[in-house]
């Protein structure tokens, strides 16, 4: 259905005088419980890499009594090769608000915080403008839109930590904390920011949101295959020649089709991160796998935030495995000590490598700390921070260098 | 609820963690990072556990059970993880004989060695790393070793939820990840109580105290030197753990034995200046009652409190009371009158103190007392000089303290464990006050392990309110609501660690809370035996005001046992 190149254009030079936030007007006149079916109907799910049903999150913090609740717009993306959290805000951002707005309202939270990236200064320039004028128009502030709802709206710049998108760690950032993930449970839907009951939401989940509340029928489910709903923004990028954003219907196409939609490689391929450095590759012959959840999980992989990276024969493996390596050392945030350690270690041994060549031993020794990362690291990016280069190796490194 | 451990089913209550769990099914769980009855910090993840229907492993500190939940404690999958994480601690501890276990403090109480034996890891696969962090020398009572610190936050943890003081944070990121005093200033220049807590809890080196062994070796081996020890309450009843006796054991008589061994020439009784302290204290006391002083008075014994209470409440200085702690008297009454006493200079004798304390290393240096003690030995540093010298001190006969200030009251032994000086300072004011014997010489309301207990005595009519507390986090807390007017009391007694000396900085390590309870108990049993429990019948104390002092709070008792303090904020 939506094959060609789909700009996301439709708001960009509108100003919000003209944009008529549909989706916020329905959804106005529903009460939370009608909208949480709508939005568990269309079977949305999170965004931003872990993929947890939006509806079940949202009955989840709705169930909690308590005097204050908060909903946090989560636009700390900070995944390498992702960037289409940044295209929606700073293209629609309207619809992100839009979108932010009517999960306070679902989940009657009266205070909201967007947490951006501090890099993406343009987004947080636009953003602040638009926080602005909705209280100038009414859309924050006191009776949106004489509903009779209260929600306000603060924008917070991320310090520069990738740690920081973990929706706990976020929360403590918020808090004036350090940049440290909390022990789930408690689950932040139970008790979140300044111990009260928070939904975090990723940018493109709210903007999905905006776009299904728009609609009397439920078309979002409409789209997609049985288990992966709707459509999905791709940030292709790497060695593909037309690198953008794209908007991807679910089942209709293959990861080697969007590739092409991309204006093909620039090189022969080596091969692909589908989602981000977080998740696993997937070589140039296993290409040909739908662009769904199902299917990606299947290959071993999975859609992660979307961050497509393709990669060509022309680059050196192991540079590119010490560029990934040294990232994630660098952002760790230090607390347990799998993730610490066992990542300082990978690329020791990754140096070791690129000085001496490589050594039987070192098989085992990554083998090891991969498991340990992966099964006992506290937070799900010390748990998806040896994915990639496991899978490079794996597939690759350890096949080239025999 | 019914849950599942290792294939057997197990009946347990409901809101207890896993690691609460498997301990009651008498199988132990290792942990590196956990602090008992503190919250979890899930940061070593040697607890790891695999629970059936979870993708990863779950820390089992930090996770509740579940009805039905079905846990593994140690199958092959967390049997090999956790081996795994404690190489990757063992390699970031930099593996090295000398910077590691040879030399090293913590060499025989090391947790790391003790964890890793239980895990079972024989073999480190993982190249280590070198850290090469400076270690820091600012304190006078504490060294810092970062390059042994293994950055499980334990200190901090104990620093902030138990002492409310906060010196500790973590720096930088990742690997880089370091455990550090405000701006990197060092603990001798942060607003640090030198309390102890902070080694009590390190599970290696990395911090420890500063040692005055090789300056005692010194002193001891200088035949010009007449050195004379003396040794506070709380020592006696742990000095004998480092040498495998059970925790409380009452060793007196061998510790005299075994400094007199050493080659100490006179060894005395910290308890006899406690009972000159609470002479002092105690006379004080009953003067601001009288006169209308200032009041609460708060009593002086605990440096550790004491720089607390000059960094963070120094408004109420004036309500301290101005008696020099126990070992500062003893430092100046041996000096200004037992070296006259032997016809000698005072820079010939020695004064040694064997203490339960790291902060009372700073107090022997603070400008306005310095000279009086020249070394102070933790318990521990004591315990390493006995097994240099190779003494059996398990086997030892006892021997008697040296007179005249190895005389003393049970009640200056209660000094070693919080709510001591209290007690022993109502029975000498009430005695005072009255002029009638008391009766009941026991107020068991002010024992215990309690943050903060009250009392309330009746003497001449009038109704005393008395708190005594410990830790310093209760004790902001409860000047908080001194100052809310929440709380009036007469007289607050305020020691720095947990139950007071008995758990001071400088006790051999582990003192838990079981360990704490046991040396509790030996102390008020050194009371119960005693044939004198009252500090202003001690007939050495009274001889020492005929011969030198004059009477309690005279202008040489003043000058001698009474100090000022420095507002810090």
């Amino acid at each position: 259905m939506i094959k060609e190149k789909i700009f996301l254009k439709s708001d960009l030079d509108k100003t919000m005088e003209n944009y008529e936030f549909i989706g916020l007007k329905n959804s106005l006149k529903l009460n939370s419980k009608n909208i949480v079916k709508k939005i568990t109907e269309s079977g949305l799910k999170g965004r931003g890499g872990a993929g947890f049903p939006t509806g079940k999150k949202w009955q989840f913090a709705l169930s909690q009594k308590s005097d204050v609740k908060f909903l946090i717009c989560n636009a700390d993306e900070g995944e390498p090769g992702t960037f289409k959290d940044r295209f929606l805000l700073e293209n629609m951002p309207f619809k992100v608000l839009e979108g932010i707005i009517i999960a306070a309202y679902t989940v009657k939270a009266n205070y909201g915080y967007i947490y951006i990236r501090g890099e993406y200064s343009n987004a947080i320039e636009i953003f602040e403008k638009t926080i602005k004028d909705a209280y100038h128009r009414g859309l924050l502030g006191k009776n949106i839109l004489g509903s009779g709802f209260d929600f306000e709206l603060k924008l917070i710049k991320g310090a520069g930590a990738y740690v920081c998108g973990d929706e706990t760690s976020l929360i403590n950032s918020i808090e004036g904390k350090r940049g440290f993930s909390r022990i789930k449970p408690p689950y932040p839907v139970q008790k979140g920011l300044f111990d009260k009951p928070t939904v975090v939401n990723n940018v493109e989940t709210l903007t999905a949101v905006a776009e299904i509340m728009k609609y009397e029928d439920n078309i979002y489910s409409k789209l997609g295959t049985e288990k992966s709903h709707g459509t999905k923004l791709v940030s292709i990028n790497g060695d593909v020649k037309l690198p953008d954003v794209y908007e991807i219907e679910f089942g209709s196409m293959t990861v080697k089709d969007i590739i092409e939609l991309a204006g093909g490689p620039k090189d022969e391929i080596n091969f692909v991160v589908p989602g981000g450095i977080a998740t696993s590759i997937l070589k140039d012959e296993e290409l040909d796998v739908l662009y769904t959840y199902e299917d990606l999980e299947k290959s071993g992989s999975s859609i992660g935030s979307g961050g497509m990276i393709v990669v060509s024969k022309k680059h050196d493996l192991l540079d590119i495995l010490l560029n990934v390596s040294e990232f994630f050392v660098k952002e760790t945030c230090g607390t347990c000590f799998p993730c610490r350690e066992g990542n300082r270690n990978i690329r020791e041994i990754l140096l070791k490598m690129k000085r001496k060549g490589y050594k039987e031993e070192y098989k085992k020794i990554i083998g090891d700390l991969k498991e340990s990362i992966m099964l006992a690291a506290r937070c799900g990016f010390g748990q998806s921070s040896v994915n990639f280069i496991y899978s490079v190796l794996e597939k690759y490194f350890y096949e080239e260098v025999k | 609820m019914k849950i599942t451990i290792n294939n057997r089913e197990y009946d347990m209550p409901e809101n207890i963690t896993i690691l609460e769990a498997v301990k009651k099914a008498n199988i132990k769980i290792p942990t590196l990072c956990y602090i008992e009855n503190m919250e979890p910090y899930g940061g070593c993840r040697l607890c790891v556990v695999e629970v059936e229907g979870s993708k990863t492993l779950v820390p089992s500190c930090a996770v509740n059970i579940s009805d039905g939940m079905k846990i593994k404690t140690h199958s092959k999958k967390v049997r090999k993880v956790r081996k795994t994480i404690m190489q990757l601690i063992v390699a970031s501890h930099g593996i090295s004989c000398e910077l590691n276990c040879l030399t090293c403090p913590r060499s025989t109480t090391c947790e790391l060695k003790i964890i890793a034996e239980e895990i079972g890891v024989t073999k480190i696969n993982i190249p280590s790393v070198e850290k090469k962090l400076p270690s820091d020398f600012s304190s006078f009572s504490i060294v810092r070793e970062p390059t042994k610190c293994i950055v499980c936050g334990r200190c901090i943890r104990a620093c902030s939820n138990i002492q409310g003081v906060n010196i500790f944070t973590f720096a930088n990121r990742g690997p880089n990840t370091i455990v550090t005093t405000f701006l990197d200033e060092g603990m001798g220049n942060v607003d640090c109580t030198n309390c102890g807590q902070c080694v009590m809890n390190c599970p290696t080196g990395a911090l420890h105290e500063v040692y005055h062994i090789d300056g005692v070796w010194k002193a001891l081996n200088d035949p010009d030197k007449i050195t004379v020890v003396q040794t506070a309450p709380a020592v006696r009843v742990a000095i004998g753990e480092p040498f495998g006796m059970e925790p409380g054991t009452i060793s007196t008589g061998k510790m005299v034995s075994a400094l007199r061994l050493l080659g100490f020439d006179r060894v005395f009784d910290t308890n006899f200046t406690a009972d000159l302290t609470i002479v002092e204290e105690g006379t004080e006391f009953i003067h601001r009652f009288k006169e209308g002083g200032k009041l609460p008075l708060f009593t002086s014994c605990s440096p550790g409190w004491i720089k607390f209470i000059e960094h963070n409440y120094p408004e109420y200085l004036p309500n301290l009371s101005t008696a020099k702690s126990p070992q500062q008297m003893f430092g100046a009454v041996a000096k200004h009158y037992y070296a006259k006493k032997l016809g000698v200079p005072k820079e010939k004798l020695v004064v040694v103190s064997i203490m339960p304390c790291t902060a009372k290393k700073y107090e022997m240096n603070r400008p306005e007392l310095v000279g009086d003690v020249d070394f102070v030995l933790t318990t521990r540093e004591l315990a390493k000089m006995i097994k240099e010298s190779g003494i059996d001190f398990k086997n030892l006969p006892g021997e008697e303290y040296d007179n005249p200030f190895g005389i003393s009251t049970g009640a200056g032994a209660i000094f070693g464990s919080s709510g001591g000086v209290m007690e022993a300072a109502l029975r000498t004011a009430y005695e005072i006050l009255t002029g009638k014997e008391l009766e009941k010489l026991d107020f068991v309301s002010v024992r215990g392990l309690t943050k903060v207990k009250e009392a309330k005595v009746e003497i001449n009519g009038k109704t005393i309110k008395v708190a005594v507390v410990n830790t310093l986090g209760a004790a902001r807390k409860l000047l908080e609501k001194i100052k809310n007017g929440e709380v009036e009391y007469h007289f607050v007694e305020f020691m720095a660690c947990p139950g007071g000396c008995i758990g001071g900085g400088g006790q051999p390590i582990p003192t838990n809370e079981e360990v704490l309870l046991k040396r509790m108990e030996s102390i008020y049993e050194i009371d119960y035996d005693s044939k004198l429990r009252k500090s202003h019948e001690n007939p050495a104390v009274k001889e020492l005001y005929k011969e030198f002092l004059k009477e309690p709070n005279s202008e040489i008792a003043h000058h001698y046992l009474h100090t000022h303090y420095i507002a810090r904020n």
